[in-house]
């Protein structure tokens, strides 16, 4: 991968997991535990605090950096390539919501790595 | 089994969605090419309609995504929605010429076997916790 490749991958993985994090944070803040009583109410819910609109200000800068990104390379490669995304959000799942790390997902993670480093090694470009 | 259509559905609406947005994506920011770092590269990526079918598939994920983030953890579902590795390099071998090596069938069905482990696990999550939402599960999206 050429540098400026490299650089927006890992621009892309930061604000697509900042962005992930805070929706995940603005769908389950607040919620009372028998869960939201109606739609409007759960988007009510939403809107007043600061995690949607960090999220989607994230998704925005994502929505460009990811466009730049793949202007870089090959469209199949960039789609494997951001795969890595879902192992950095695990572990922040992991880190900040208490989400478990059951075996499967370990077993999903080393894979999901595996397969990033392949393509990467390939020469992705 | 409700639930379980509620998500097939959610899921398979986030997949073409999201197939949509990555293909309009390739095609916005080839045309805006070179890449400068400049307003010009703005003007050349919205003067042209990709970028907006890109942002259609991207409104319509989100919302999906939303919806179905109110039950599902953040991680498995994440993943589930990555399954769209497979529809968009199929269509980037057909629309953009792209060659299938053997890196990428490697390394894209290790990715795959990845998600599958993540969906595993998921399954087996939702059969242990019980849902708060249950028994007044009848809403639509």
């Amino acid at each position: 991968m050429a540098s400026l490749a490299a650089l927006l991958w890992f621009l892309n993985m930061l604000v697509d997991t900042g962005g992930q994090l805070s929706f995940k944070a603005a769908a389950s803040h607040g919620v009372p535990a028998t869960g939201p009583s109606s739609w409007k109410e759960h988007w009510k819910n939403m809107v007043v605090r600061p995690w949607l609109w960090i999220g989607i200000g994230c998704y925005i800068g994502e929505f460009f950096v990811w466009m730049a990104f793949l202007s870089q390379v090959e469209l199949s490669s960039g789609i494997m390539l951001g795969c890595f995304n879902i192992v950095v959000i695990m572990l922040a799942g992991r880190l900040l919501f208490d989400e478990k790390l059951t075996p499967w997902r370990v077993a999903g993670i080393l894979l999901i790595t595996g397969g990033v480093a392949v393509i990467g090694f390939g020469g992705a470009a | 089994m409700k639930r379980r259509n509620f998500y097939l559905a959610g899921f398979l609406a986030l997949l073409s969605f999201d197939t949509l947005a990555q293909i309009c994506f390739k095609y916005a920011g080839t045309y805006a090419l070179p890449l400068d770092f400049e307003l010009s590269w703005f003007v050349r990526l919205f003067s042209r309609p990709w970028v907006y079918g890109a942002i259609f598939g991207y409104l319509g994920a989100f919302v999906t995504w939303m919806s179905l983030l109110k039950y599902a953890p953040v991680g498995p579902s994440f993943a589930a929605s990555h399954l769209e590795l497979v529809s968009v390099t199929l269509f980037s071998v057909w629309l953009f010429n792209e060659p299938l090596n053997a890196y990428k069938l490697l390394g894209g069905s290790l990715i795959v076997l990845g998600v599958l482990c993540l969906a595993k696990s998921e399954g087996k999550e939702s059969g242990e916790d019980k849902d708060p939402g249950e028994g007044k599960d009848s809403r639509a999206v």
